[in-house]
Parts: structure tokens; C-alpha cells; sequence
């Protein structure tokens, strides 16, 4: 067995696990308010929820470029991010962020202007957006997932988690919005507080999909999730990820159904949990000591 | 068109680093960069104990995940096999450094190139006549010393390296000097082959 | 073109390059400089047309432009200003003009000088400037205050020098198939031209298939490298040898040819020690074909016995190599494992494999010469070498090669030389009755012997000897009990640390520091020394000045050419003019040329000699060493770079042939009566506290006094070095702190797991160690399982002490403070030291408040561990 079997060697010259440590909060963030704000617009739209359109086309919009600009090590040149569609999902989902908003933004138009008139047009540029929106809110989880570099990012669960938590947000600050400042049936809020209760159960199930397919992936993978679960991530991961994230919004929903307390607990529960679930899956990400090979030259 | 690569001969490695510092001279890198980094791994219990010295740097993949991934273009593959990164057209997003399974990309700060090799702020004459060629921000590797090789000269490390445990050559060219090699020791590993980037670094040993 | 395909690389921005040699160790590789079309420096490769080093470089042969453009370097000479002295002490140092320095210096110096020329204690510690190094000699005298004996040579030296007439030895990379590597790190971390012989190691190990076992307490990397690492209980290694030894002899796996032709194995010995002599002084041996005694020189004998006992003129007597098998009756691999630890089954296995290897009686023509190929050789250094019963410890591991008969054979041990000289210089002299003459003073005249003492480290009592300079630091204590009669009161120290360096409580020597009138360093960058100095006169570096050296290649000869590639980057001036200047200033320049000549060996070729009253610069020093050496002139070095070749064969292999080795040193026996008898007629007071035992002509197992501390210290403490850090100072260069405080063997004290968790201790804990004579210590503790079970290691990397040089981290303490620097640890035949120490380990809390100020290796190395990465 190799001496040093899975220790953390930062940048000593020992076979390690090193973290990754280009993509940090600033990047966490950003990709939160992307995703928040795609999930938010299009649970908004299904409920035809203005409000909550805008807040999604704003987060996407403005918050998610802002902590961009914050992370990039050359923002003056960011643009230069759209130009390879062909294979990177950076230039894919930049792309269709600068489809969603402006399209978006038509959509919501049309919502409370009615300028297309039910036309073909109408439906075009909603068909568009909703496509864009997809593209805005699973991107990410693409770009993670694209190299088989950091085995926690490295699954098809990572797109789909970004989905699954971009519609959970979005539920989340939709029922919120809507509570508070109205624009909703009743039996709107009842159907979207089922739907916000459907996605903690399946965003739950993700989420323990991926640790699960990670430990059980590569070493590496294995150190990520033990990091996560058991050392030096475990308390904001159990507390804030599975306990405000999960939990928390479970139990209120339950018995408090949609009363407002309720929801602002939920739904704050969610966003805590998502952002630190954003977070903490970067910070947890490390790449793979080159030992697999060593294996090979008779060496443990 | 070539397929420039390296092989790591781990029977000759000692460990001694001069190569990383052979790389610091040659790039003007500045301080906490390393485009190439010798490991040691300590393996057994006492006294049946080995220790192996492990060079490592970019592998210049052939199928690059760093290229894949780079929204801008900036990361390119030469004609010659050799992974480069355009300074000008990086936009410092990162995604090529987390797209490494090998993690052999750094960041270049702006603190960094004023902090200075001796850390107080103010830069030695080696370091004014070198880091022109960094922007602040952008994100750097190993490019097999390109001018060199340009030059018909091997890359830095390898002409330091007292052991000759670094061998360059071209893939393509059956007589190169790391297909030889290969040959004469019965083939090499690539480093986490199951990461699938078809890397042109091998190990020997 | 895109900016990534401009041309970015150093190598090829346009420039010139400028052959010269390196300086970041104390040997001689040589290089190219590349100096831009702007003036800068910008990089440094190793030379290829030179066969030593091939165009390779060693890690701090790649860092020397950081030393060159350390911002750090002496600027112009300067003064202090603060009268408090010591570690961190700011000195407050005022610029001066060179006229100013020189005034104060020639003034100081010169004041002691006139009273007693003995008042100089000097440390000048630059072996590519022997000239430099023999200054005091232009006025008699003869004190030393460096290193330089202690931790590298102090017994090797001397043992080469009397089994090869040499400097230093090593195995025959050429031919070799069976390298033992003892307590050295010879290619692969340090000793002779790391680059140069990792290069040619690597070649032997990969290419012929030659096999490498290393002998060491440790795992260094020599003993990654190797097919078999034996570890071995420390300061244990002559009764490792000794039992080699035993299997050799008892299983009859001895070249007796070799033993009975080449040595004075055969020559009789009696019971005192000495030689057996006819009234003419010839030297008996006994034929065992007609079974009398004859002289060594009679044509008739049919068989030199080696064995068995015998009677002349009424006086037992026996050959020396039975001397040497009565010993080794004492020494089986069994009795030996007791002290070693080595399972005997290891020793016997590897004595076998190794005489295997040597394939005694085969030959090999080379150069027209058919020699003995022995391609099995036992090869140590500093770890091994490094004992109190020093001399004795390296004659043990002579004598595993003398067995064999591979010493200066093809594939076997040979001498290596510091410097010829000339180019056909042959090293080994005719001596007595047929054996070859030792010359176990490789560094030197040493004085004649004197009471009271004219040195203060009492260097005339070791005749043998390099020198003891540690002993400066006991006599210092008490100069009553040695009998002094001055005190020295002014240093001069160029080139040398040895605050950094020396073996004994750093307060004891910052205490003779302190009481010294007068303190003038002459370095480049600030160290543990120069904080001390009361002027500073600031020297040129290796890439501003000239110098021609020459300095123990391993496998080459000929004399590598430094030339400058930039002017001065400031106020400074060659370590040449500064001490010339000094000398005429005190009337020392005659009689400096006339050391200089001797020294250099300029006296062979009249047109090459200094002349009286002319002062010289470093450039015509060069350029008469290279023409000494070869006829040629500056320019063809300029354009050369350096005249080495690989050795003369005849160099190399038996240039002692016809003339008999010294497997037995009598020399040992007479030098030890010819100075008890000299102490006693001048009444020498401490003649019985001195050491008499140590002087042994064949080496017996007796243990060392480290082996002999209290239980209580129970585990053996020693340090250690790497390619990294080898013979010099590394740790204030930026690039060798990045490779060196990310190499784990390099930032923790290193105990092996098992005895780690048997005390209670858990890696990451700190640690207070110390030793009988001296400490503590302290430490951050890291179990692995690459240390012998009785030892602690503890990286040079952990011992730099809190200095004026902001980019030296302090650690936890200085080794050395454990280590002992009295007679009793000292060698009386060599005045080596011994250079491990047993310590006990206590677990602490916390730091001690004077190592939690900034700055320490243990912040870096953390720093490193939480990895950011390049952000």
C-alpha cells in the first residue's frame, strides 16, 4: 500500500489529492444565480407569474455575469467566452443566456402587453426561450461534468442535478414571490407547493445518487465525498446542504403547508442550501494522484 | 506534422528537482508557478521500503479535455503535438484548469508579479526581462519549451536533467528517442489512462 | 505571430553565451551563462563538451542567477554601527568607501599581527581558491575557525591519503557492477559533482545493469535508487564492514595475489605494533613455501604467508593480515548484528554477491596495460566517515575493498584527486622498504607540534590530521587546561559560515564572537556569520570575477576555467584584490606570493611564479593555473571553457604499481609514541586526558563513546542533506526553498511510525529533542517508514537560525547544538569529530515564545499544504 494513501498534499511534492482551487465562490455564485434564475423563469412562466419571470430573467441576467466578471482572471476580454460553441459548454450556455434574456424578456412582454397576439410568433420566441432556459440551466452542470478531470463533477448526474435544483430554486423563490406579494391562486400555490415538495424528494435522490456514484467511482472521487460526508466539509455539508437545504424546507412545507411562515422557511432553506451545495461541490473537488499507474510497476 | 512527446525513465529519476528550477530559469516563472513538479511516493512498511521519484508536466494530451473546454480558443494543439495557450485570447475563466486530470495548469495573479521571486515587492533584472510575456490573469502550462523546440532544441528540463531520465522526441517518428526507448524496456504506462485524454507522456521504469 | 509563438523563452532572447564553471557547491561543474544583449542574466545550462557533467546541472547549479540577483547581496562595504551582537541583531550597518574598510581592516588586523600573529583566528573556507584559503599562512599561521574537518572530511581525507596518496575515492563508475554506497549520497544526492556523477550513475545502473545497495539509516536516495537498502543502526558502520570483512576472509573470498603483492598484508608485525626490522631497518616477512622469515625484498621468496605466527630474533610476531583475521575473529556477522542491527544473513549475502562480483583474478587491457578488473567496490562518505574513532572507521571500509584487491583497479575503489595541478602529475610516492608513501595531510603542511599550543584548535597535535576547528570552541572554555598563553582577538572570514556550520551550542561560539576585538567578513549575502561582523567588505560573485579550479572531478582531470559574464552589479571587488590590498597594507605581499606559489604549485614552472612585491588580480592567478596545468593560455580557456578530460588511466588505475598499499598503517603506532613522547618532554598537561586508544593500525570493533551515552538518550539523532542543499548555502535562494520545503524528508523531524507510536507521538506533534551535550531542539515530528527504528533525522533544511537574511527560515533550532566538541568526541589520530548524537524525544504543546516570531520553515511548509495552487 502506497504510505501516504489518501492524504490532502496541497502543492508538496507528494502523490496526492490536490485540491481544485480555480473555481471557487466567486464561480459558486455565478453559477447559482444562473441557475436560479433560468429555474425561476420557467416555473414563473408555467404559472404565467410576471414577477417572478423578471426576478429570473435579473438573476440570470445580472447576477450570474456579475460574479463572473468577479471570478475571471481577464474580465476586459470575457467576451471572447461565446466563441467556441463548437465544443465548449461555456460558449454554449453564454450563448443561450444571451438568447434567454433578451427573449425572455419578449415573453414577458407579450405576458403583460399581449404584443404577439397569440400569434405563431408569440409561441416562437416562448419556444425559444423555454429551449434557452434549459440550455442556461443544465450548461453548467455540462461544464462540470465534461472532462473526466475531477471524478465528483465527472457523472450525467451533474447536468441533471443542476436541472433538478434550478427547478427546485425556482419553485422555491416562486412560491415565496407569489406568497408574498400575490399574483397567484390559491390553487396555483397548493399545485406549487406539490411540485416544490416532488423536487426536494427528487433533488434528495440526485444528490445521493451522485455521492454515491462518485465514492464508489475512482479514489479520487472516493476522497471528495469522504471530505463531504465524514471530514472537513462534513458540518456545512450535512448542515446546510441536507439539513436548511432538504430538510428544513420538507418539514415546514409539510405541516405548515403553504402559510406564509412556512414558505419563507422553505424557501430560504432552499436557497441556503443550494448555494452551499454550489459551493461546497467545488471545494470538495480534487483531482487524482497519478498512482494508478504505479499499481502497475509492482508497487503496492 | 509530429506527435512531440516525453517519456519518464523512473529508474533513472532521483528526484532532484533540478529540472523544475531548470523550467523556473527558462520561463522567468514567477514564484509558486511550476510547469513541471518531481514527486516522491514512499511505498511499503519498514524495512521493505521503496521510494519512487515521479516527474511530472502537461502531457500534452492528444485528445486535450483543456482544448475541448476552452470557450475562447486560446487553448490550441500545434502542428507538432504540442498543447499551447494563446496569452492574449485567455480570458482566465479557469475551465481548462479543472478540465485537467492532471492538474499542470496554474493562474498567473497580478500579485504574483509584483510580489516578486524574493517576495518583498521588488523584482530581481532576470525577473523585469521575463514576465512581460505573462498577463495577469490568464492561465499557463507547460508548452514543451516551444521556441526550443522551434529551434531544434530540446525542451529545458530534459537538457538539465543529470540523470537523462527525461526523453523528448517525436511519437511519429519511429526511431525518435522516446520510441526507442520504449521499445528497448518493453513499452510504458500512461499516466490515469482511464481519464482517456490520450496523454504523450509515458512512464518507464 | 500570436503571442504565445514569439520568443518567449530565455535560452533563445538574443544574447551571448560565456563558458565558465559553477559555484553553488563547492565543485566544479562547469556551464554556459546566458547574458541578454540587455546585460541580463537570464539563464544557465550545464556545459555538454565537458565529459564530467555532460551539460547537466544540479538543481543549484539552475538556481545560481537567484543568488547573483539576490536583492540581498553586500552592496558596498559598510560598517556597523550597533555594538550589540547576535542572532537577528540588527547591526546596523553604515556604508564606507573601500578606502575607509580597507583602513579599518589593514588597522585591526594589523594591531594583532604585530603583538602575536597567532591572535588571527581566521575562517577562509573557498576550496576553488586555495590561495585564498592559505593566506594566514603568509604570516605563520596556522589557526582554523571553519568547518572544513568536521562534518565532511576530517577522517577522510587523511584515509585516502594513505591508501591512495589521495584526496577523496570512489567506485569506478566506468566498470563497476556492484556499487556499495556507505552512509554517501555518491550519485545521486551529494558529494563529488552531484550532476557529474548522477550522470554517469545512472548511465552504469541503466545501461550495464550495475547493481547499487546502500548501507544507511535512513532511506535517502541512494537507497530509493538501489536494488537492496540495509538499513543500519547509526554510527555503526565500521562493525558492518568489519563483519563483511569476516565473511570475506573466513569464506576465503580474497584476492591473496593482490594481499600478498600489492600490500604489506605480508609484512611482519610484533607485538608492540611495529614492523619487525632487521638492525638496517628492512622489514621481515616469512616465506611460507620454505618456511622462513626473509626480508620483503628478497627475489627468493616463493610465498608471502599472510597467516600464523611466528619467531625472529627471540620477538612473537605476525603478519599484519593475520592481525587483521585475529580481529575479525571477534567480528562475525552474529557478534556484529548486535550492535548494527543487520540480520547476519544480509551481511553474508551481500559479502558474497560482492566478492562474486569482483571476479578476482580476472584482467582487462586498457591502454596497453593489463590490469586487474575488480568491477565490485564499497564506497562512503560523510554518514560513515564521520565518527570519533574516525580513522578507523574509514580504514575499516578500505579494507573491504583491500580484500578483494580492487583498490585503484578497473571497476573498483579509486583516489581521487583535489588538485593535480599539473597534467601529468602522479600522485604516489616510493616510501619505505617497498610501500608506497601515505600522505595523510591532503589539506597540508601541519605545523610542528608546540606547547602551549600555537593553535587554538591545537591542529599540531594531530599530525595526521585536516583539522579539528571545533576544538576551538572547548579550548575557548578552558584555555587554562590547554596550557594557552594568547587569545585570539580578530577574525577574518571570507567565504565561510561557520555559525552555520560548526558542531557545539551556537551561544558557546556567538560567544567567542562576541569577545573578538575585531570581526571582518568578506561574503556576497548575508548570513548567521556576517550578522556578527563589524565590517563588511563585499565580494564579487561567480558571474562577476575569474578564477581557474580544479577540485576533485570524480572521473575527470583538468582545470575549469570561471570568467566573468557581467560587470559587478555593484560596489564590489574580488575576494584577489580585497586580500591583496589587505597584505600590502600590513607588508604580507611577498611573502602571500611565496605561499601562493607553493600552493598553487606555481614553483614548478619559474615563468608561472608570483613575483616579490607585485600584487596580482584574479584573472592572472586563472590564467597561470591554466597554463600550469596544460601550456595553454587564457584565451584558449575563454574559448574552451576548461581543459577536462576523463583521467588518465594511468592516473586512475595503480599508479602506485610496484609499490606495496598500507593495509597496515604502522604510522599509526610510531605517531602516537613520537607525540607521547614529545608531549611528555614538554610537559603537555592534558597528555592523560588525551585519547590514546584511537590510534590503531589495523581498525578493531570497539564502539564509539556515542554508543557508551546514558539509556535515557535512547535514540541516535543525526542530519542530512540532499542534491538540494549539498555543500553549500541554499536555503536563501527562492527556487531551491521551492523544491526544498515541498520534499516531505524535508520538513519534519523524521522517526520511524513504529517507534513514533510507541511513544505515544502522532506525525504533525512537536518535539523537544536533545542530547547529553547540548539542545534542545525542537521540531514538528513525521513518522515514516524509511528510518531505522533507532534513529531520528533531521534535514539541514531545519536548521538555519534566525539572521539578518529575511529569506533564511528559521526552524526550530540548530542540530549541531546536540552535537559534542570535545577531546573526548574527537579523533586523536585525525581530529574528526563524532557527527551524530543521542537524543531523547519529549512531546510539547506548543512552540517556545522565541519560535513563534515570523518566519519560520513550519509556516512555509503550511502554507504549501493548504495548496492553493498558482492563484
Amino acid at each position: 500500500m502506497s504510505n501516504t494513501d489518501a492524504p490532502l498534499v496541497g502543492d508538496s511534492f507528494k502523490l496526492g489529492y490536490r485540491f481544485q482551487n480555480f473555481w471557487d465562490v466567486p464561480m459558486a455564485t455565478a453559477f447559482f444565480f444562473g441557475e436560479l434564475g433560468a429555474g425561476t423563469f420557467l416555473i414563473s412562466m408555467y404559472f404565467d407569474f410576471i414577477a417572478g419571470m423578471i426576478l429570473g430573467l435579473i438573476s440570470t441576467g445580472v447576477g450570474k455575469p456579475f460574479f463572473h466578471l468577479t471570478h475571471m482572471g481577464v474580465p476586459a476580454k470575457s467576451w471572447r467566452a461565446v466563441l467556441r460553441p463548437d465544443r465548449s459548454w461555456i460558449s454554449r450556455g453564454l450563448i443561450s443566456i444571451m438568447v434567454f434574456v433578451p427573449f425572455g424578456m419578449l415573453v414577458v412582454l407579450d405576458q403583460a402587453f399581449g404584443w404577439s397576439g397569440g400569434a405563431f410568433l408569440g409561441k416562437l420566441v416562448m419556444f425559444v426561450t423555454v429551449a434557452a432556459a434549459l440550455v442556461v440551466m443544465t450548461y453548467q452542470g455540462f461544464a462540470m461534468s465534461h472532462s473526466s478531470s475531477i471524478s465528483l463533477w465527472n457523472t450525467g448526474l451533474m447536468p441533471v442535478s443542476s436541472m433538478a435544483y434550478a427547478l427546485l430554486s425556482g419553485s422555491a423563490v416562486t412560491l415565496l414571490l407569489a406568497s408574498v406579494l400575490g399574483g397567484l391562486a390559491d390553487a396555483d400555490l397548493v399545485m406549487l407547493q406539490k411540485i416544490f415538495l416532488g423536487l426536494l424528494v427528487v433533488t434528495l435522490a440526485i444528490l445521493l445518487s451522485l455521492l454515491h456514484a462518485a465514492y464508489h467511482g475512482t479514489r479520487g472521487g472516493q476522497q471528495s465525498v469522504t471530505l463531504l460526508i465524514k471530514e472537513s466539509f462534513s458540518l456545512p455539508f450535512h448542515g446546510l446542504v441536507f439539513g436548511a437545504g432538504i430538510v428544513l424546507p420538507l418539514i415546514a412545507l409539510w405541516f405548515g403547508g403553504t402559510t406564509l411562515v412556512a414558505v419563507v422557511v422553505a424557501a430560504i432553506g432552499v436557497l441556503i442550501g443550494f448555494f452551499s451545495y454550489r459551493v461546497l461541490i467545488f471545494k470538495a473537488g480534487v483531482y487524482e494522484p497519478q498512482i494508478s499507474f504505479a499499481a502497475r510497476l509492482g508497487l503496492r | 506534422m509530429a506527435r512531440m512527446g516525453m517519456v519518464f525513465d523512473l529508474k533513472r529519476c532521483i528526484g532532484c528537482n533540478a529540472c523544475v528550477i531548470g523550467c523556473k530559469q527558462e520561463n522567468s516563472l514567477p514564484d509558486g508557478v511550476f510547469f513541471t513538479k518531481t514527486l516522491s511516493e514512499d511505498y511499503g512498511v519498514y524495512p521493505s521500503v521503496k521510494r519512487v521519484y515521479i516527474p511530472t508536466l502537461c502531457n500534452h494530451c492528444e485528445d486535450a479535455p483543456c482544448e475541448k473546454v476552452c470557450p475562447s480558443g486560446a487553448t490550441y494543439t500545434r502542428d507538432d503535438g504540442i498543447v499551447m495557450v494563446d496569452g492574449e485570447k485567455c480570458i482566465g475563466c479557469g475551465s481548462c484548469a479543472v478540465a485537467c486530470p492532471y492538474d499542470q495548469r496554474s493562474q498567473v495573479s497580478k500579485e504574483m508579479l509584483d510580489r516578486g521571486l524574493f517576495g518583498e515587492g521588488q523584482l530581481t533584472d532576470f525577473e523585469k526581462q521575463g514576465y512581460d510575456r505573462f498577463t495577469p490573469g490568464t492561465v499557463i502550462k507547460c508548452d514543451f519549451c516551444s521556441n526550443r523546440v522551434d529551434a531544434g532544441l530540446d525542451p529545458a528540463c530534459v537538457v538539465t536533467c543529470p540523470t537523462n531520465a527525461r526523453i523528448f522526441g517525436d511519437f511519429d517518428d519511429p526511431d525518435s528517442k522516446p520510441n526507442r526507448v520504449m521499445r528497448e524496456r518493453g513499452g510504458g504506462q500512461a499516466p490515469l489512462a482511464e481519464k482517456n485524454t490520450k496523454p504523450k507522456v509515458y512512464y518507464i521504469s | 505571430m500570436s503571442s504565445s509563438e514569439r520568443v518567449v523563452q530565455n535560452s533563445l532572447k538574443p544574447g551571448k553565451w560565456v563558458r565558465s564553471t559553477c559555484k553553488m557547491c563547492l565543485h566544479s561543474c562547469t556551464n554556459l551563462i546566458h547574458v541578454t544583449d540587455d546585460g541580463v542574466v537570464n539563464k544557465i545550462e550545464g556545459d555538454p563538451s565537458n565529459p564530467s557533467n555532460k551539460g547537466k546541472l544540479c538543481p543549484k547549479g539552475n538556481a545560481a542567477i537567484m543568488r547573483h540577483y539576490d536583492p540581498q547581496r553586500f552592496k558596498q562595504p559598510m560598517k556597523r554601527t550597533n555594538p550589540d551582537k547576535g542572532p537577528g541583531v540588527d547591526p546596523k550597518w553604515e556604508p564606507i568607501s573601500w578606502d575607509e574598510a580597507f583602513d579599518i581592516c589593514a588597522r585591526e588586523i594589523g594591531t594583532s599581527l604585530k603583538e602575536d600573529p597567532r591572535k588571527i583566528l581566521p575562517s577562509l573556507e573557498d576550496f576553488q581558491k586555495m590561495h585564498i584559503w592559505t593566506w594566514p599562512l603568509s604570516f605563520g599561521n596556522f589557526n582554523c575557525f571553519q568547518s572544513a574537518g568536521t562534518i565532511c572530511g576530517g577522517a577522510y581525507h587523511p584515509a585516502n591519503g594513505y591508501i591512495h596518496a589521495s584526496f577523496a575515492s570512489i567506485n569506478d563508475v566506468k566498470y563497476c557492477n556492484y556499487w556499495i554506497n556507505d552512509g554517501t549520497g555518491d550519485g545521486f544526492s551529494s558529494h563529488l559533482h552531484a550532476a557529474a556523477s548522477s550522470y554517469h550513475m545512472a548511465n552504469a545502473r541503466v545501461d550495464r545493469g550495475m547493481k547499487v545497495v546502500t548501507v544507511e539509516p535512513r532511506l535517502s536516495i541512494s537507497g530509493a535508487k538501489s536494488e537492496e537498502w540495509v538499513p543500519i543502526k547509526p554510527a555503526t558502520d565500521r562493525q558492518f564492514a568489519l563483519s563483511m570483512s569476516h565473511v570475506l576472509v573466513n569464506e576465503g573470498l580474497c584476492d591473496w595475489k593482490f594481499l600478498k603483492q600489492d600490500t604489506n598484508a605480508p609484512y611482519l608485525v610484533g607485538e608492540d605494533g611495529l614492523f619487525v626490522r632487521n638492525d638496517k631497518g628492512d622489514i621481515w616477512v616469512w616465506d611460507a613455501k620454505e618456511e622462513k622469515a626473509k626480508l620483503w625484498n628478497d627475489k627468493t621468496i616463493g610465498d608471502f604467508a599472510l597467516t600464523g605466527e611466528y619467531e625472529i630474533a627471540g620477538q612473537k610476531c605476525k603478519p599484519a593480515f593475520q592481525r587483521f583475521k585475529d580481529i575479525l575473529d571477534g567480528c562475525s556477522p552474529e557478534e556484529m548484528e548486535k550492535i548494527t542491527t543487520v540480520p547476519p544473513d544480509t551481511v553474508r549475502h551481500i559479502a558474497r554477491e560482492f566478492a562474486e562480483a569482483a571476479q578476482i583474478g580476472a584482467t582487462i587491457e586498457i591502454d596497453g596495460r593489463t590490469l586487474p578488473l575488480r568491477p565490485a567496490a564499497y564506497n562512503y562518505y560523510r554518514g560513515a566517515q564521520g565518527r570519533k574513532k574516525g580513522m578507523q572507521a574509514n580504514h575499516s571500509y578500505k579494507l573491504v575493498n583491500f580484500l578483494v584487491g580492487n583498490i585503484d583497479a578497473p571497476g573498483g575503489h579509486l583516489g581521487v584527486n583535489l588538485d593535480e595541478k599539473t597534467i601529468d602529475w602522479l600522485r604516489c610516492e616510493p616510501g619505505e622498504c617497498g610501500m608506497m608513501k601515505g600522505e595523510p595531510h591532503q589539506l597540508g603542511v601541519v605545523p610542528p607540534m608546540s606547547y602551549p599550543p600555537n593553535e587554538y584548535h591545537l591542529l599540531s597535535y594531530f599530525p595526521v590530521g585536516v583539522n579539528p576547528p571545533h576544538l576551538n570552541l572547548s579550548v575557548w572554555k578552558d584555555p587554562e587546561q590547554f596550557g594557552m598563553d594568547y587569545k585570539p582577538d580578530v577574525m577574518v572570514i571570507c567565504h565561510s559560515n561557520p555559525l552555520w556550520a560548526m558542531q557545539g551550542p551556537r551561544e558557546g561560539w556567538f560567544d567567542i564572537m562576541r569577545s573578538m576585538r575585531f570581526i571582518v567578513c568578506c561574503d556576497i549575502i548575508p548570513t548567521e556569520t556576517t550578522d556578527f561582523a563589524d565590517v563588511i567588505l563585499p565580494s564579487s560573485d561567480v558571474l562577476e570575477t575569474w578564477n581557474m579550479t580544479m577540485i576533485e572531478p570524480p572521473f575527470t582531470e583538468g582545470q575549469c576555467l570561471r570568467q566573468p559574464a557581467v560587470e559587478p552589479l555593484y560596489d564590489t571587488k574580488s575576494e584577489e584584490e580585497i586580500f591583496y590590498e589587505l597584505s600590502e597594507r600590513m607588508g604580507l605581499v611577498d611573502s602571500w606570493n611565496n605561499v601562493i606559489n607553493m600552493v598553487l604549485g606555481f614553483h614548478q614552472v619559474p615563468e608561472l611564479m608570483l613575483e616579490p612585491g607585485k600584487k596580482y588580480t584574479d584573472k592572472e592567478i586563472a590564467e597561470r593555473k591554466g597554463k600550469l596545468w596544460n601550456g595553454k593560455d587564457l584565451d584558449w580557456y575563454i574559448e574552451h571553457g576548461h581543459s577536462s578530460t576523463w583521467r588518465q588511466s594511468k592516473k586512475s588505475y595503480r599508479p602506485w604499481e610496484g609499490m606495496r598499499l598500507l593495509f597496515y598503517i604502522e604510522d599509526m603506532v610510531t605517531i602516537r609514541e613520537d607525540l607521547k613522547g614529545k608531549m611528555k618532554e614538554k610537559g603537555v598537561p592534558f597528555i592523560d586526558q588525551w585519547p590514546w586508544d584511537d590510534y590503531q593500525p589495523l581498525p578493531t570493533p570497539d564502539l564509539d563513546p556515542i554508543h557508551l551515552e546514558p539509556p535515557e538518550y535512547d535514540l541516535y539523532g543525526f542530519f542530512f542533506k540532499d542534491i538540494q542543499m549539498n555543500f553549500g548555502e541554499s536555503l536563501s535562494n527562492p527556487w531551491l526553498k521551492d523544491i526544498v520545503y515541498r520534499d516531505p524528508v524535508h520538513t519534519s523531524i523524521l522517526l520511524n511510525s513504529g517507534t513514533m507510536q510507541a511513544k505515544g507521538l502522532e506525525s504533525g506533534d512537536i518535539i523537544r529533542l536533545e542530547s547529553p551535550h547540548g539542545g534542545p531542539i525542537y521540531g514538528r515530528v513525521a513518522g515514516v517508514e524509511t528510518m531505522h527504528p533507532d534513529a531520528v533525522g533531521v534535514s539541514n533544511s531545519l536548521s538555519r537560525i534566525r539572521t539578518e537574511n529575511r529569506a533564511v527560515r528559521h526552524a526550530g533550532g540548530h542540530f549541531n547544538d546536540m552535537l559534542p566538541y570535545d577531546l573526548k568526541n574527537t579523533d586523536a589520530v585525525t581530529g574528526q569529530p563524532e557527527t551524530a548524537c543521542r537524543v531523547k524525544i519529549t512531546k510539547v504543546d506548543d512552540w517556545p515564545e522565541s519560535l513563534k516570531q515570523g518566519g519560520t520553515v513550519y509556516q512555509m511548509v503550511d502554507e504549501i499544504a493548504k495548496g492553493k495552487g498558482a492563484h
